[in-house]
């Protein structure tokens, strides 16, 4: 039975929702600094040159022109990036991108700061570039790094593929490809600082992880922690490029050595040009499955395109790897993926990590077994989906909270519906509609490393309590959800705590906003905080209300002694009385709370171990009509299932899943970010509302033990699934698969036309 | 971008004066979709915005006599909503439909689609099939000249600067077929790919007795196709006939235009497009 709750489960206001109404948080392009200096960067000229020299002396002598720094001028580590550090701030020797900064003007006024970036005067050496990861990995490809341009690979084996296949009644072998994706976030990068009375650099900033930014920028400028304080800034979505350092390293630059207010923001074209993107993935995909349709073996050779940096590229290769056999368990495996470097912008974390991109290979994988052997597309998922007491592709055996059966079959009625109402049946002489189903798993938080994360909780000698959490709300709503949190596990209102959010002076590490890892992690690390605090108070409580601490349970700010029959004020102490008693005994009321996932790193050779504590699933289904006649796809409705564990905020979690479909058809049908074309969004299409169909957002709950009240993730999840099946639904309607995403109007198009359809067919009437 | 000065006259013999004082530095503008956007990523530099989007000469839609006239400064959401060009000017009514987005239509004018000269445009084919003819002011007068003689190219306005485009003359007719439809990356807010309107009657018979046809956004100036309409006019409208007009369509397109990579799907897709459309005709 599932347990009750005071607030977990319930869609209460979201913290601060009011404040946001009025418009009364500050985002980082809007703070009001006395007389802020204005940063602009210069960007490299080439693909792939050795810098010679760099003339600042025409751009310094504009009027208004502060100064130009270079990396000469970095007093710290010129070395930036989260996994590895391979991404200097300012280029030293050379460029390895037009993404790359080569200087950084400080200017009175913009237009000061725009003459300054023409003025200056970069003499390159232009080296021979390298944009295809294929080519790149040739030994006689140019150089990107001195350690070569594979950066990273990863390997699961386990059992023997290849002599698994031999025993197969249908072997499908197949390449992917998908294209490199712009975030798209509403508010392009934006950060401003000031030189604290003590000295401090405080930074404002736009970003998912407040802490990392401000261990890089002391990296960076040779400080000690507490000379650098990073704020972040009411953000306006990040979808991962806002892990990366952005303006931060800039910003902080620029305050050590002009110890002025400056401001940095990037317009719309400089966060296209100059922030991550994600990775465009190859891969080739060998799977085979027996004549009742179970997958018995994969094979699979994944490629990475990181760009000219890691960033997050060792992350997603490494996840590609894991999450390519799909939510199914597989017993022959055999994967390897590689991260590779070409001269392109770098790629680095998008929703995802890897995993849209092989969810669209193993979802038509798995379709194309369906059809190869006469199966019903839902019924071989059903038969093939992750149960507790799997075995995954890394060898790891699944425990709890394996919900995709559980997913597929909250899809069933629609899809059978869609069925019966005879959707794949021609009535249209130019337009054939089409069903696809798209399943997927995600490993919440990060790849066989550990992730951790902690929360302060502190409860002052009036009984107010405070939350502390490093944790970056960038929209997704992690404040509502912690305060959730914290509020069923001390028995109060989220509205009664205080939230103090991504405040690097006084709060602690929560690690990145990414990864889906938020509710799952920190907010075990809030409970674990509130746990303690409550384990505090409940012992005060004893001594008061004479009865054992297992009798004891909080109520609306109080402990009360449970399963009373009459409701006596004896039988109830409120927090203040518990409080004061307890300071005065000098007892901590301050509780530090601590959660890291159990993983387990895989192996290097074999990828054998426990990549992730627990994994969310979910599937969707696509219904939707292709125009035969010009490749024009149109979305008639989206069921989105998803297991979160648990539901802390069910508005939330809906909302991410609309907003999850969104984001994958534009993945699935149009967006394609191609270096140097594409320069702002007049060039890059993602949906608008007129794409997007009616979304039925299904929440399905199998609880994980070890969440907080059993809650998983959906940042991700949301957006995975969606592209497969619309890929999946194109691919039923027309006969004729597409293996490049976007699934764009010229694709889908020359799928009509090779499928037979093009042109005026005879229809069917019934 | 911020040197650039804003002028709003109270009359169109201001506007034209301000305009005779400042030829050569000042560009028109009216509801300033298009001219913002280039003013800023400095593809354009003026010295003067002259708005002339509430001037009253260039407003109203109306028929006078035998003509439809619809003013410059007429919002494509005043297309949109306009009972008289759903009468007499539907194609042009229908472009009007998913014409950007609908804060975009609430202020850019069909006077700017056209003398944007963009071969976008989502009213050139509409206007083409009516035999629009722009009307330009200037202190010498008042002159018309075809609206496919305004653009010299893609993005190049043929006028000399002194004049203002006040009107629009369009043939109005009443027909018992008429669309205009086009492709984009997406349902919305997207540049057409390619777009295309025309106007059909048939007699008793179902013999087509009237065809105007023009296609947008393939070639660099949007024009009627007399091809097309004399291959079609006359005829008894069946699937095979409109698929082999759409051919000939597509294989004229892509003589004028070049076989450059992106013909391969225009190619087909004008075709397409074409059936689509007409193919309420069959």
């Amino acid at each position: 039975m599932k347990p009750e709750y005071n607030v977990i489960g319930k869609s209460l206001p979201r913290t601060g929702s009011v404040d946001r109404l009025r418009g009364a948080p500050v985002f980082a392009a809007d703070i009001q600094l006395e007389n802020p200096l204005i940063l602009k960067a210069l960007r490299s000229a080439h693909d792939h040159a050795e810098v010679v020299a760099i003339d600042v002396s025409k751009a310094l002598a504009i009027e208004g022109v502060v100064r130009i720094f270079t990396a000469a001028d970095i007093p710290g580590k010129n070395l930036l990036g989260i996994i590895n550090k391979d991404q200097p701030l300012l280029a030293t020797d050379k460029v390895r991108s037009r993404s790359d900064a080569v200087a950084l003007v400080a200017a009175e006024t913009e237009s000061a700061a725009h003459e300054a970036l023409a003025a200056i005067s970069v003499t390159y050496n232009p080296l021979p570039s390298v944009t295809d990861p294929f080519e790149a990995l040739k030994t006689d490809a140019p150089k990107i790094h001195p350690k070569g341009n594979l950066l990273f690979s990863r390997k699961i084996r386990q059992g023997d593929a290849e002599a698994a296949f031999a025993g197969c009644a249908s072997v499908i072998e197949k390449t992917y490809r998908t294209s490199m994706i712009e975030h798209n976030y509403l508010e392009p990068d934006a950060g401003a600082g000031f030189v604290d009375t003590d000295g401090t650099l405080v930074i404002y900033a736009s970003t998912q992880n407040p802490h990392y930014d401000h261990k890089e920028v002391v990296t960076l400028l040779g400080l000690g922690d507490n000379q650098v304080r990073i704020i972040q800034a009411a953000t306006g979505g990040g979808f991962g490029s806002k892990l990366d350092l952005n303006v931060q390293g800039f910003i902080g630059l620029a305050l050590f050595h002009l110890k002025r207010p400056v401001r940095h923001v990037y317009t719309r074209e400089e966060a296209y040009l100059a922030t991550a993107k994600r990775h465009p993935l190859t891969l080739t995909v060998k799977t085979g499955a027996d004549a009742d349709g179970r997958l018995k073996a994969i094979k699979a050779h994944i490629v990475c395109d990181t760009g000219a940096y890691g960033s997050y590229g060792i992350a997603v290769a490494s996840r590609s790897a894991v999450h390519v056999t799909g939510p199914y368990e597989i017993e022959h495996v055999d994967i390897e993926s590689y991260c590779v470097y070409t001269n392109k912008p770098f790629c680095g974390a998008m929703r995802g990590f890897g995993a849209p991109q092989v969810a669209f290979a193993h979802e038509s994988q798995i379709d194309l077994h369906a059809r190869d052997l006469g199966m019903d597309p839902l019924d071989i998922r059903l038969k093939n989906c992750l149960r507790v007491g799997s075995k995954t592709g890394t060898g790891q055996v699944l425990t709890a909270s394996v919900g995709i059966g559980e997913c597929l079959e909250a899809v069933k009625p629609y899809y059978r519906e869609a069925l019966e109402s005879g959707v794949s049946a021609p009535t249209h002489p130019f337009r054939r509609r089409g069903i696809g189903l798209g399943a997927m798993w995600y490993g919440i938080g990060n790849t066989g490393v550990q992730n951790p994360s902690t929360a302060g909780i502190e409860m002052d000698p009036e009984g107010h309590i405070t939350l502390f959490t490093g944790c970056a709300d960038i929209g997704q709503g992690s404040t509502t959800v912690l305060a959730q949190i914290a509020a069923e596990t001390l028995g109060v209102q989220p509205a009664e705590i205080r939230m103090v959010v991504g405040d690097t002076k006084y709060t602690t590490n929560a690690g990145a906003t990414s990864a889906s890892r938020q509710t799952y992690i920190s907010g075990n690390a809030v409970k674990d905080a509130c746990q303690k605090l409550g384990d505090v108070l409940m012992t005060e409580a004893i001594n008061r209300l004479h009865s054992p601490k297992d009798s004891l349970v909080f109520q609306d700010g109080h402990v009360v002694i449970k399963a009373g029959p009459e409701n006596r004020p004896e039988d109830r102490i409120d927090f203040p009385c518990l409080a004061k008693r307890i300071h005065a005994k000098g007892v901590p009321l301050f509780w530090q709370g601590y959660f890291d996932p159990e993983t387990i790193p895989l192996d290097p050779e074999t990828g054998a171990g426990s990549p992730y504590a627990t994994y969310a699933f979910a599937c969707h289904l696509a219904l939707l009509e292709v125009d035969t006649l010009t490749g024009q796809v149109t979305l008639e409705k989206l069921v989105a299932a998803h297991d979160v564990g648990q539901a802390i905020h069910p508005e939330n979690v809906i909302g991410q899943i609309c907003g999850g479909a969104a984001m994958g058809i534009g993945f699935a049908l149009m967006e394609e970010f191609e270096p140097q074309k594409t320069v702002s969004m007049k060039d890059y299409h993602i949906p608008t509302c007129a794409d997007v169909p009616t979304v039925i957002p299904i929440i399905v709950e199998s609880a994980e033990p070890s969440g907080p009240y059993g809650a998983k993730g959906v940042g991700e999840p949301a957006l995975i699934p969606t592209a497969p099946a619309i890929i999946n639904a194109i691919a039923r309607a027309l006969g004729e698969r597409i293996y490049h995403l976007p699934a764009n109007l010229e694709r889908v198009l020359a799928a009509s036309i090779s499928s037979g359809h093009f042109g005026p067919q005879e229809v069917t009437h019934g | 971008m911020m040197n650039t000065g804003y002028v709003r006259p109270r009359t169109l013999e201001d506007a034209l004066a301000f305009l005779a004082e400042n030829s050569g530095k000042t560009r028109i503008v009216a509801g300033g979709t298009d001219v913002m956007v280039d003013l800023r990523a400095g593809t354009l530099k003026t010295d003067y915005l002259l708005d002339v989007s509430r001037l009253q000469a260039l407003r109203g839609i109306e028929i006078i006599g035998n003509d439809l006239s619809v003013g410059a400064a007429a919002t494509l959401s005043e297309i949109y909503n306009s009972a008289i060009l759903e009468a007499h000017a539907p194609a042009l009514q229908k472009s009007a439909v998913n014409f950007a987005s609908k804060q975009i239509r609430n202020v850019a004018t069909i006077g700017g689609n056209v003398a944007h000269c963009s071969p976008c445009g989502d009213t050139l084919p509409a206007l083409a099939i009516h035999e629009a003819r722009a009307v330009l002011s200037s202190p010498a007068g008042e002159r018309q000249v075809p609206i496919e003689a305004i653009a010299s190219g893609p993005y190049m306005c043929a006028l000399p600067q002194n004049e203002i485009i006040t009107r629009f003359i369009l043939k109005p007719a009443t027909v018992a077929f008429a669309d205009f439809q086009k492709i984009g990356r997406r349902k919305e807010l997207a540049v057409a790919r390619m777009s295309m309107a025309y106007m059909a009657d048939k007699d008793a018979e179902g013999r087509i007795c009237f065809f105007r046809f023009a296609l947008g956004a393939c070639t660099p100036t949007p024009q009627r196709n007399h091809r097309i309409e004399a291959m079609l006019t006359g005829q008894i409208p069946d699937a095979a006939r409109i698929w082999e007009a759409g051919r000939v369509l597509a294989e004229d397109t892509i003589a004028v235009t070049g076989r450059r990579a992106s013909a391969v799907y225009k190619e087909s897709a004008i075709q397409g497009l074409f059936m689509r459309m007409v193919y309420p005709l069959v």
